[in-house]
């Protein structure tokens, strides 16, 4: 896997949230990405962002582009030192939240991407990564 | 009027909002306090409320859109959704969100024709 480029956007405040997103729709459409699959990996940094300013206040967006092969894909790693998710099997089901939210940013994001770890200590903070491939 | 602001604007007696490209939460909230004025200062039927412009629909906003309907019902109007694109249907559906029973149309025309029916097949008709 050959890195292309990589960048990174910190979420300190709620207007970050749609800078993170302005972010990523640039970089997944200047990486090919369709409409539709723009929107996919958008709507993913949207929720996993909102969910690391409204869990932990703040913590980093950090994005980079790769390329395997013929294939091109781009990751999302969102960082926080937040409370951190006692149950993350639990935290991914449908309906899930404990932040009064609608549950799904989690379970959601998950579905809009091909790949999703979660790495989660309770009392340090938790790191989600998330990737999409672009198939043409 | 900037990229990001919502335009609110009355026709005849509809209330015509059509939301931003890429609304930052704030604007997002300002949806629901901007269209709740405007329902309260003007005699209209109701709203359209135009996403056609709208490249994501993320659960916030969502829950939001969902929020205001439900406001507005309250305060005696209807909220008809205007102009999804696929994108945006196809990816808020994967993402999960729903949008209550808010009525929705393809286009602002359709909307207003749905808004403007009086009775429209909701409500049952009384036999002779």
């Amino acid at each position: 896997m050959n890195l292309e480029d990589q960048g990174e956007v910190k979420i300190k405040q709620e207007a970050d949230i749609a800078m993170a997103r302005r972010a990523i729709r640039d970089i997944a459409k200047k990486l090919g990405f369709g409409i539709t699959e723009t929107a996919s990996i958008v709507t993913a940094a949207s929720e996993l962002s909102r969910n690391v300013f409204k869990y932990a206040g703040a913590g980093v967006m950090q994005w980079r582009t790769f390329t395997s092969g013929e294939n091109k894909g781009v990751e999302l790693r969102f960082e926080d030192r937040g409370p951190g998710i006692a149950d993350v099997n639990e935290a991914v089901r449908e309906g899930y939240s404990t932040g009064g939210g609608l549950g799904m940013g989690l379970p959601g994001a998950k579905r809009l991407m091909d790949e999703m770890e979660i790495d989660s200590t309770v009392g340090k903070g938790t790191r989600v990564t998330v990737r999409k491939w672009c198939r043409r | 009027m900037s990229d990001e602001s919502i335009s609110v604007i009355r026709i005849r007696d509809v209330l015509l909002v059509t939301m931003p490209a890429d609304p930052d939460d704030t604007t997002v909230a300002a949806l629901q306090e901007r269209t709740l004025e405007a329902m309260d200062l003007h005699d209209v039927r109701g709203l359209v409320l135009d996403l056609s412009k709208v490249e994501i629909l993320d659960s916030y906003f969502a829950r939001t859109v969902a929020e205001t309907a439900q406001m507005v019902g309250l305060m005696g109007g209807e909220t008809i959704i205007a102009g999804m694109s696929p994108a945006v249907a196809i990816t808020a559906t994967e993402l999960g969100v729903t949008l209550g029973k808010t009525r929705t149309a393809l286009t602002i025309d359709r909307a207003l024709d749905l808004i403007s029916k009086p009775g429209d097949g909701t409500r049952p008709r009384r036999e002779p």
